[in-house]
């Protein structure tokens, strides 16, 4: 938790030493952003915000970059580009490789009976295999389990765009506290029914039986990250935007 | 007779296959020979001479292939110099190029003891890395782009790829580059060490000599 000023770093700044957490058992790791120079050099490689965690003794810098980089078991939305024997072919971000989604990899699967999805369709989908070599792999159940648990296609609603700090910061285990976003919840506490699905690629799916509420909660999200907006300001847009419906 | 030095055209008869035999740069179409490159035309002496016909009555066979003289065409215009191509079972060392889920593209170098004029593409196939359990194999395990790649070759394969094959001990990655840059030191059958950062990478590992 950052108690004091939020430390802002460019990539390659030197970092002080001070600031890196130590701890007696556990080793420290570096999350997304930092990269660890032999022998003992710690240097950012992008710009934002350093952030340490001390109970589990790791650091890494919150930066909100334009282009998706896949990871693996980050949650995405994929739209199906063409279906090939025993793949679909996924586009995740526009003007990149596509990532390959089995046919297999989803919920009762067997190879009599495959899920029927056209092209264009909006899948929810978990990142198995991604590095710089090779295109991304996806898959929609859970390979321990073998249930879906809420991965597989989206029908109907729609999908909106937003930013990837926007998106990571919904995705956040305690959105209202650490990523500072609670607009979904407050429009549900409002009285709106609609379900969401948060892909990490910068894609917000938005699902509802009335359209109006599709659109409402779409410009909700643009709003708040267009605005940068905080808790208050976003307590304030939501009651507008019931009001504007009403 | 003397070795000819008369210049050939692709598609040029050079003559019937029942009097000569075919060598590199020829093929034959229809019993005849015919030239495939251009270049200088050398035939070369059969190995034993065909013996004397002992007995106007005795029935011969024609001249056993290996009796026959060799005709083949060269561009360089010197015989013995020719494109050393790889043939099934030769062991080649190979750079990898590119990696997808099921097959590594590789770039073949070295065939032999030679250094290839020409690079040929070759593909090692997921079932062809390992010998035992083939089904688990992950490429991205086994090479990365940029290793270098002692491999056999087991089919001449189609018009783009040889087929190459790793399922040996001693086939495998020899020379693996860290992410981080630096050259890696073998660990085990399945691991390269870089031994600045202190990090393994999976390979299948070539076994040393």
């Amino acid at each position: 938790m950052a108690t004091a000023q939020p430390l802002y770093v460019l990539p390659g700044d030197t970092i002080d030493p001070s600031l890196i957490p130590t701890h007696k058992k556990l080793p420290l790791r570096l999350g997304p952003g930092l990269r660890h120079i032999p022998p003992s050099a710690i240097v950012p490689t992008v710009a934002g915000q350093l952030v340490a965690d001390h109970k589990k003794n790791s650091m890494w810098v919150e930066y909100n970059g334009g282009r998706y980089i896949p990871a693996p078991n980050d949650l995405v939305i994929g739209q199906i580009q063409r279906s090939a024997a025993d793949f679909y072919f996924m586009n995740l971000t526009p003007f990149t490789s596509n990532a390959t989604l089995p046919q297999l990899a989803f919920e009762g699967a067997t190879k009599k009976n495959r899920p029927q999805l056209a092209s264009g369709a909006l899948v929810y989908a978990r990142v198995v295999l991604a590095n710089r070599h090779m295109d991304p792999e996806l898959e929609c159940v859970s390979s321990s389990t073998g249930k879906a648990e809420g991965l597989g296609p989206l029908t109907g609603g729609m999908a909106f765009d937003v930013s990837l700090g926007l998106a990571r910061r919904l995705l956040m285990a305690r959105s209202r506290e650490e990523g500072k976003v609670e607009i979904l919840e407050l429009l549900g506490a409002e009285g709106l029914a609609f379900e969401t699905a948060v892909g990490r690629n910068g894609k917000v799916w938005v699902g509802s039986d009335s359209a109006k509420t599709i659109i409402l909660v779409g410009r909700a999200l643009r709003e708040t990250d267009d605005g940068k907006l905080d808790v208050d300001q976003q307590k304030k847009l939501a009651k507008r935007l019931i009001r504007e419906m009403k | 007779m003397a070795s000819s030095s008369s210049i050939a055209l692709p598609g040029q008869l050079l003559g019937p296959a029942s009097k000569f035999q075919p060598g590199p740069g020829t093929h034959i179409h229809q019993s005849n020979l015919y030239s495939s490159l251009l270049g200088v035309v050398h035939i070369s002496q059969p190995a034993k001479a065909p013996g004397p016909t002992k007995r106007l009555t005795k029935i011969t066979p024609a001249p056993a292939p290996a009796e026959l003289p060799t005709v083949s065409v060269s561009r360089s215009g010197v015989s013995e110099k020719r494109e050393v191509l790889p043939e099934v079972g030769n062991t080649v060392l190979c750079r990898v190029i590119r990696i997808t889920p099921r097959q590594a593209v590789v770039a073949i170098l070295i065939c032999g003891d030679t250094v290839l004029h020409a690079e040929w593409q070759g593909l090692i196939r997921v079932q062809d890395v390992r010998a035992t359990e083939k089904d688990k194999v992950k490429i991205y395990e086994s090479f990365r782009p940029g290793d270098i790649v002692r491999a056999e070759v087991i089919s001449l394969g189609d018009q783009a790829n040889f087929y190459l094959s790793t399922a040996r001990n001693e086939l495998g990655v020899l020379l693996a580059t860290s992410e981080a840059g630096n050259n890696m030191f073998p660990v085990n059958w399945k691991e390269y060490q870089d031994p600045e950062t202190g990090v393994s990478e999976p390979r299948k590992v070539a076994r040393p000599y």
